[in-house]
């Protein structure tokens, strides 16, 4: 097989579903990049009004309360509560279904207690709708920035501790499959 | 809010469903004009208005679509809102007749099924979802809707029970309804609750499955449509919201609380007076915040209305507590065809008002109350809408 023949086949064969190393959703809009570059110093960053304190997640270009284009990256409070979890069963993604495969995954939703409303990962079995939770950001395997749910009183305050959340979920890891492309 | 006087709805297509299909949008839109045409008596320069609902028109759009049919409509409108398409289709179109902008307007919503396409709409709906919501699972609407389901459970008592109310009736109702995807299978509370679980609560069940299809109707004069012999269906008062209660945390209201009063009020009418519903079903708790927010029950009464409420479009069932609810099956058994799903309560609504239903006729139909909801931007449904339709021989 030339190399000609060789990249045919591979881009027939190149479906998620064979591929040896699936990752979670890359794709970000420019807001969203921002968001990423934003959080990568520290445990928990959002967009903030300057001029009227509105913190706005998801991320955009303008501040939705006074329209304003004052909107600056600032670290904010972790805190929050969670609103509602779920168990997900079922993905449109390789590397979700993969995990999946081997336990439900779980996600919830957090109103923050600086404002926004987050989806998230949930890092914790035991939570439940009501819970004092803490959220913080994290690469994922992706390089892309995501948010996890933790309890109130899990430490998260160091790097190597939301690391350790973060690799006990494998999230920083590509989802692996054997004799893939 | 002025009235509907002098416009009327008519001549219900609903064609193509397909589980997977080969077909573009523009195949569904085209088909469903050429049966629109055929069906009125009409011909193409007939049609003075076009108003297009669709996910899947891609680099096309309205404007597009008059070429590819070679009309030249003075009048043209885009809703590509999903679930509210079709009644903010009706409203707008409504107010062009009404201003003598158009005669007869057709509005349709069309959408292909190509192989993995809802995949990619799932992965690419909207700015915020791509940012915040799809990265976490990528369960598409099914995770974001398993959030509000348990939220709600968890508040007002529903059991997955109550759910399945609104499901199996909905499949006996589509039991009757040739055009139903899964109409010619039988739904037992057994097989509902045994159904493997898609996301939290939600059970496969409690899923749409995602299709092919188009759906359509015409609005036009009332002087046009007696011209041409069709039995056509008044409108009686309609409205929408968007982004309502954007402070509640989570989904547990939306637009239609925002003017159900003055909504009946303008149809001088009252729930009571309603012969049947059509919700939009994406999920059965949808139907259910439906139920409660346009007066049917009080808020959290959703679960007790629907355990004693036989929503069956026949004489199944005792004789008090009916309200025959998506009588084609909705969206649950029908199948969700992209844009079109927000056309289906319309099109089966003028069916009935009509008496033109086949074996799901309702015999007591006279008042239609039609209700939309729509596109989750993030982590809830942004649009709502409802119309309020009576048969023009009452």
């Amino acid at each position: 097989m030339n190399l000609k023949e060789k990249m045919k086949r591979r881009l027939k064969l190149n479906r998620p579903s064979l591929r040896a190393r699936a990752r979670p959703p890359k794709q970000r809009t420019a807001m969203g990049q921002q968001f990423t570059a934003a959080n990568l110093p520290v445990s928990l960053s959002m967009q903030v009004c300057t001029a009227c304190e509105h913190h706005q997640y998801p991320p955009a270009e303008l501040c939705g309360r006074c329209l304003g284009d004052t909107l600056r990256y600032q670290e904010v409070n972790t805190a929050g509560q969670l609103l509602s979890r779920s168990a997900l069963h079922h993905s449109l993604w390789e590397y979700y279904k993969r995990r999946i495969r081997i336990k439900p995954w779980q996600i919830g939703s957090v109103k923050l207690r600086c404002g926004p409303v987050i989806i998230g990962h949930v890092a914790e079995d035991a939570l439940q709708a009501g819970d004092d939770v803490a959220v913080f950001s994290h690469s994922d395997a992706s390089q892309a920035a995501v948010l996890i749910i933790v309890g109130a009183t899990t430490p998260i305050a160091t790097p190597a501790q939301r690391n350790d959340i973060v690799t006990a979920l494998c999230l920083g890891q590509p989802a692996e499959k054997k004799g893939g492309i | 809010m002025r009235d509907y006087q002098g416009v009327v709805m008519t001549t219900p297509v609903s064609l193509g469903y397909q589980r997977q299909s080969a077909h573009g949008a523009p195949w569904f839109i085209g088909m469903v004009l050429r049966e629109l045409i055929l069906r009125a008596g009409l011909s193409k320069p007939d049609i003075e208005g076009l108003a297009i609902s669709s996910f899947s028109l891609g680099v096309d759009s309205v404007v597009s679509l008059t070429q590819h049919f070679s009309l030249s409509p003075r009048w043209i409108e885009q809703a590509d809102m999903g679930g509210v398409s079709g009644i903010v289709a009706l409203r707008r179109a409504a107010r062009a007749v009404q201003a003598g902008e158009a005669e007869v307007i057709a509005c349709i919503g069309g959408d292909g099924a190509a192989h993995r396409s809802f995949e990619h709409t799932a992965a690419n709906f909207s700015s915020w979802s791509i940012d915040a919501a799809f990265p976490y699972g990528a369960g598409g609407p099914n995770a974001v809707f398993s959030l509000i389901t348990s939220r709600y459970m968890a508040d007002f008592g529903a059991t997955r029970e109550d759910f399945a109310r609104i499901c199996l009736d909905q499949r006996y109702n589509a039991n009757h309804y040739a055009q139903a995807l899964l109409g010619h299978k039988t739904l037992s509370l057994d097989d509902y609750l045994s159904a493997r679980p898609i996301a939290g609560p939600i059970h496969l069940f409690d899923c749409v499955m995602p299709c092919a299809g188009g759906e359509g109707f015409l609005l036009m004069t009332e002087d046009r449509a007696r011209h041409l012999g069709l039995p056509y269906v008044q409108i009686l008062a309609t409205d929408e919201r968007h982004n309502s209660f954007s402070e509640d945390p989570v989904q547990q209201r939306a637009g239609w609380a925002c003017y159900r009063d003055s909504l009946y009020t303008r149809a001088g009418l009252g729930p009571s007076d309603i012969d049947l519903l059509q919700t939009y079903d994406d999920y059965p708790v949808i139907s259910m915040l439906q139920i409660e927010d346009l007066g049917f029950c009080d808020k959290g009464e959703g679960p007790r209305f629907v355990r004693e409420t036989d929503m069956r479009f026949d004489g199944s069932g005792k004789p008090t507590n009916k309200l025959p609810h998506n009588t084609c099956g909705g969206q649950l058994s029908c199948g969700q065809a992209g844009s079109a799903a927000g056309y289906l309560g319309l099109t089966e609504a003028l069916r009935q008002l009509t008496h033109k239903a086949e074996n799901n006729q309702v015999t007591t139909a006279r008042t239609c109350l039609v209700s939309g909801y729509g596109m989750v931007n993030y982590d809830r449904g942004l649009c709502s809408a409802a119309a309020i339709l009576q048969g023009a021989d009452s």
